[in-house]
């Protein structure tokens, strides 16, 4: 059993602060995103309880994400081997050029199971596995909450708006996973030692086929902006009955008490 | 039990300057940094001297992430009702290579631990060291968060205080009377704002000093330096000086009393506190420099005692990273001879010896005691400002000649047996 | 004549999609029409006539058994195709949200997922969505000959139906079944919360130790008579049901006042609250990011100072 996972850098966006409503990205912290670590965590439990099978992480990633950081940290985990896309003076443009490059890379990898976040930490446009499984023609299942491994393929329990959809499909299938999947592990010291041995491939868009022309935007971002925020900011110390009565008596000031 | 050829406790720039001599001679070599990444957490003043350290790693500097070159000295002696700044602004600092750097270490740390991972050395963060391994007296290995991985040398640069080192006997305990405490604010600016207060050529930067009143006369100064578009305010005030203070003091509210001084908020006019910081800093001078090795281990940076505070400068980052460099390079050394006992490792004392790091702590022996004096920050910077008033004051009355006017102060101020007996004292700084 | 197509697997939500779509088509000369697909297609295809599509395309195809995504995709397109759509409308409901890039990808398009304003600039459309979990709103044009938009259900206001308007056509596609099986379909165990009317609410998160002690945000919000919200990272424990989630994935609500508790305040939360008049929080962690978004701001431990606050309330 073959299965990639894809894993993409994200911003910490914690880290992220706003000035004049723009948010600052210089000197921002790159990690794993949090979905791709469900994503992950579910290969591990899946392979592990197959007994055997490879899983590849990859990532497309600018130069300046991080990214070897990221893939170390998933092979930490427990993924067999990464492969990471990357080119000096690559920006990547939108969804449909990241899923463009992952399904070359994935052509490349070979696969039986493509795993997915349901969505990026920052993007969060749910875009990039649908596109993937498309480009590959397989089929796809969004929102995963439960994996088990069938003779041969999946069966999924997922998380839709009203319903919980059970769905079995033979391999090749793309799965997008849903944080309630599971709790990722985190990696010990040592198994993060051993992840700097694992084998780590990397590619430039030339040897998937393809330049800077694929990775062209076809969208643009008009704005990029925080909505204004005016709060007091006002702390209440003592003992916590004497913060509950200087709360309660903020609210009675304010009116919000009572109907 | 894993086992590799050097473990590095701290991703500090000592670790990482040690990591990264080690990584590029291809020895396998891990640091091991509890932050969340390399200079998440790391305080330093802002100011790292590269001149230096310029040839220890010539590469590296070239495309380092420095935030302004400083071309322009200002140093503000703050009397009560009056105050006296002297600019410097020399032809030579304004010229390349410049000697020193403002550096704001959340950037910079993580770009060197890049370098150290560019070289195929490993920087482990979110990971905290909790135990050195001891065998017999020899430091093999560590452990951390349960697991134990055996190196030939570790070499330790966990910071300031020393935690691990003491508790496993390799260094004493630290001593309030040999730190001080600094607090510091990253306040944002516009360059061209930045540019404007500090009389600066676009991309060159200033550090302002500040002696007297800032901390009400305890030991210590506040500093200032201007990075890209932010400026890096604090105050540094000897620990012992505080606890003995008369009014207790809360050490935050120095900082704000600081910023609230009319010499200094027109220069924060406008800005925002992006971040906020407390650290301390090691002033013990070479006397407080423990034994630097062992058998199976270094002690580098400020674990090492390993910087200095002369009043006008601080410094500590050039040597974390000059002690890191040149541990490297006795553990590449012992690796050579595959002998990791103190005796081959002793290089490495040598080689600090022989270089400005342990020199200019030498040379700067004495000043640890001089600056106990509370007078040099109550008395000089008053005394200085008191003069120049008098100076520029025409009176009512006719004036009187200036010569009279300087000798006045000067003989009230200055020629009195305790400032000449305070300047004898200073001949050896 | 180039086209507007409108597809939602929830009728109300594609009846609201129509509705805009014929506002839009109005301005940039364009028609609408709409599909309907699966089982029960027929039925919901007089409604979208009647908000505003010229013509709907109804297929009740056996392929469509359990709304695989990746034949709906392939007839989207067909349809697409067909009509000679410039613009697709879908919802960004989690089919929806699958499905609009999947089709995009087909027509070779851009897409924009989870947007929740729609607007003409000079003849171009703008669409709005959270953009860095939330902490900022970016504002996207599509630069591709078509365009796809997966919209937020309940994003536009819906007007008044016109009778008898919309012809319904049975298009010719040709459809392969879907390797994926539907095994079981069971709707969620939830309950209905209107978090996005509530005028009060509290907010629960990890801070939580355990399961049972919920029980303390429950008296907290029965003593401020508000409704009780949780973070998802509650919510993944299933100590609280998932309609309960404030934030990027959950409600977007604007109470009077919102009190959280135990709640670190991640962006992804926090865009769930933001435009509450007041907001209040218990923390033990004086540096919590939630506390920078909060008028009054309590650092301690809520084992404590919940009780406290409730016992407060009740003798008010
Ligand atoms: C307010 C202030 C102003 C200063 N101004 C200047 C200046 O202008 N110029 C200058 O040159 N110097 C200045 N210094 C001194 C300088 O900052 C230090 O000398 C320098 O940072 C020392 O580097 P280091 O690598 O030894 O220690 P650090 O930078 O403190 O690094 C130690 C690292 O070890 C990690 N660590 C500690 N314990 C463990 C553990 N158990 N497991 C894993 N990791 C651990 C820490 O997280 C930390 O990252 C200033 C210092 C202060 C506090
Ligand atoms: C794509 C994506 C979408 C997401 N969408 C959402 C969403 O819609 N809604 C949402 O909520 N999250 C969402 N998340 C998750 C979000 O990032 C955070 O993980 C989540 O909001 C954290 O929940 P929390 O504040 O309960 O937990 P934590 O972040 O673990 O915070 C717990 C807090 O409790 C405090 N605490 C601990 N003990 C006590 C005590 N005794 N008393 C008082 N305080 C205490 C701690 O100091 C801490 O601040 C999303 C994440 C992703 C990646
Ligand atoms: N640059 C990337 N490299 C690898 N995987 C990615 C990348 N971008 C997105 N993905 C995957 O696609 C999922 C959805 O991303 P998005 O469409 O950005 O919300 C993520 O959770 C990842 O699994």
């Amino acid at each position: 059993m073959n299965i990639l996972v894809f894993v993409k850098t994200n911003p910490d966006l914690q880290m992220i602060r706003i000035k004049d409503r723009q948010p600052v990205m210089e000197a921002i912290p790159y990690k794993v995103g949090d979905l791709e670590k469900n994503a992950v965590e579910a290969a591990i439990q899946l392979r592990d309880a197959a007994g055997g099978g490879t899983i590849t992480a990859v990532c497309l990633a600018e130069a300046n994400r991080r990214a070897k950081e990221t893939l170390k940290e998933v092979l930490a985990m427990g993924a067999d081997e990464a492969v990471l896309v990357t080119e000096p003076a690559l920006e990547v443009a939108d969804q449909a050029a990241v899923a463009l490059v992952l399904a070359k890379a994935a052509e490349k990898t070979g696969y039986d199971l493509l795993l997915f976040g349901e969505g990026s930490t920052d993007n969060y446009t749910g875009q990039v596995g649908p596109r993937v499984a498309e480009i590959l023609g397989v089929p796809q299942i969004g929102y995963a909450r439960k994996i088990t491994g069938t003779e041969g393929g999946v069966q999924v329990e997922r998380s839709m708006d009203e319903h919980i959809e059970v769905l079995e499909a033979p391999f090749p299938v793309a799965v997008t996973v849903v944080s309630e999947i599971n709790e990722p592990r985190i990696p010990s010291l040592m198994n993060i030692m051993k992840a700097g041995k694992k084998p780590l491939a990397e590619y430039s868009l030339a040897d998937l086929g393809l330049d800077a022309t694929s990775v062209v935007a076809q969208k643009a971002i008009l704005s990029n902006l925080a909505e204004e925020q005016d709060r007091k900011h006002i702390m209440f110390d003592g003992d916590p009955a004497a913060q509950a009565e200087a709360f309660v008596n903020a609210l009675l000031k304010e009116g919000v008490l009572g109907r | 039990m894993e086992k590799v050829d050097c473990i590095i406790v701290g991703g500090g720039l000592a670790g990482l300057s040690a990591a990264y001599g080690l990584a590029s001679e291809g020895l396998e070599v891990i640091v091991i940094e509890r932050g969340d990444y390399s200079g998440a957490k790391n305080v330093t003043g802002g100011r790292l001297y590269v001149s230096p350290i310029r040839d220890l790693y010539p590469e590296l500097w070239k495309a380092a992430p420095f935030e302004r070159p400083v071309t322009r000295e200002f140093v503000t002696l703050m009397g009560d009702g009056a105050h006296t700044t002297i600019e410097l602004a020399s032809e030579r600092f304004a010229t390349p290579a410049y000697q020193s750097y403002t550096v704001l270490r959340a950037r910079f740390d993580q770009w060197f631990a890049d370098q150290v991972m560019e070289k195929g050395g490993m920087v482990i963060t979110k990971n905290r060291v909790d135990d050195l391994l001891l065998e017999g007296g020899k430091v093999i290995g560590i452990r951390a968060g349960g697991d134990d991985i055996g190196a030939d040398v570790t070499i330790i640069a966990e910071g300031v205080l020393g935690l691990l080192s003491s508790k496993a006997g390799l260094r004493e305990e630290p001593r309030p009377q040999d730190h001080a405490l600094g607090y510091k604010e990253i306040i944002e600016l516009p360059p061209g704002v930045i540019q404007d207060r500090w009389h600066l050529n676009e991309g060159e930067g200033a550090a302002h000093l500040f002696m007297g009143g800032v901390t009400r006369g305890l030991m210590g100064g506040g500093f200032l330096y201007t990075n890209k578009d932010s400026i890096s305010l604090g105050i540094v005030v000897g620990m012992e000086a505080m606890r003995q203070a008369p009014d207790k003091v809360d050490s935050y509210t120095l900082l704000d009393e600081f910023k609230e001084l009319p010499q200094i908020k027109p220069l924060v006019e406008g800005g925002t506190i992006v971040e906020y910081s407390a650290h301390a800093i090691a002033e013990g001078g070479i006397a407080k420099v423990p034994k630097l090795y062992g058998d199976g281990y270094l002690l580098a940076g400020d674990t090492a005692g390993l910087s200095l505070n002369a009043l006008v400068t601080v410094r500590g980052m050039d040597f974390a990273i000059a002690s890191g460099y040149y541990a490297a390079r006795a553990v590449i050394d012992a690796k050579e001879r595959d002998d990791f006992t103190a005796a081959s490792l002793a290089q490495y004392e040598q080689s600090l010896r022989s270089s400005f790091v342990l020199k200019d702590l030498e040379t700067a022996r004495y000043i640890p005691h001089t600056i106990e004096n509370p007078r040099l920050f109550t008395h000089y910077p008053q005394a200085v400002s008191n003069l120049m008033e008098q100076v520029f004051t025409i009176g009512p009355g006719p004036s009187k000649k200036l010569s009279s006017t300087v000798m006045g102060g000067v003989r009230k101020d200055f020629l009195n047996l305790q400032t000449l007996k305070e300047l004898y004292a200073m001949r050896k700084i | 004549m180039a086209q507007i197509l409108v597809y939602s697997e929830k009728p109300a939500a594609a009846r609201e999609l129509v509705f805009k779509a014929k506002e839009l088509g109005a301005a940039l000369g364009l028609g609408v029409v709409a599909a309907a697909l699966g089982e029960g297609a027929a039925g919901t295809a007089a409604g979208l006539g009647e908000y505003g599509a010229d013509r709907v395309y109804v297929s009740e195809d056996s392929a469509f058994a359990g709304l695989p995504v990746d034949v709906v995709a392939e007839a989207l397109a067909q349809v697409a195709r067909a009509a000679g759509a410039e613009y697709l409308l879908v919802s960004s409901t989690r089919r929806g949200k699958e499905l609009a890039p999947r089709v995009a990808q087909k027509l070779g398009a851009a897409c924009v997922t989870d947007v929740n304003s729609l607007t003409l600039e000079d003849g171009v459309l703008v669409a709005g969505r959270y953009a860095l979990g939330g902490a900022t709103v970016a504002l996207e044009k599509l630069d591709t000959q078509t365009k796809v938009f997966a919209i937020m259900p309940k994003t536009f206001e819906i007007g008044a139906p016109t009778a008898g308007a919309g012809e319904v056509f049975a298009p010719a596609l040709s459809l392969q079944p879907s390797a994926v099986k539907l095994v079981d379909r069971r709707p969620k165990e939830g309950e209905s919360v209107n978090l996005d009317a509530a005028e009060r609410i509290v907010g629960v998160g990890r801070g939580f130790g355990k399961r049972e002690d919920v029980a303390l945000g429950e008296q907290l919000a029965a003593a401020l008579e508000a409704e009780l919200a949780c973070t998802k990272g509650l919510a993944d424990f299933q100590w609280l049901p998932e309609e309960r989630i404030i934030g990027l994935s959950g409600a977007k609500t604007k109470p009077d006042l919102y009190v959280a508790v135990g709640i670190s305040g991640q962006i992804q939360h926090t865009v769930g609250v933001s435009s509450s008049k007041l907001i209040a929080a218990i923390n033990t962690d004086k540096d919590a990011p939630i506390f920078q978004l909060a008028d009054y701001g309590i650092v301690g431990d809520l084992y404590q100072v919940v009780p406290a606050l409730v016992e407060k309330l009740k003798g008010l």
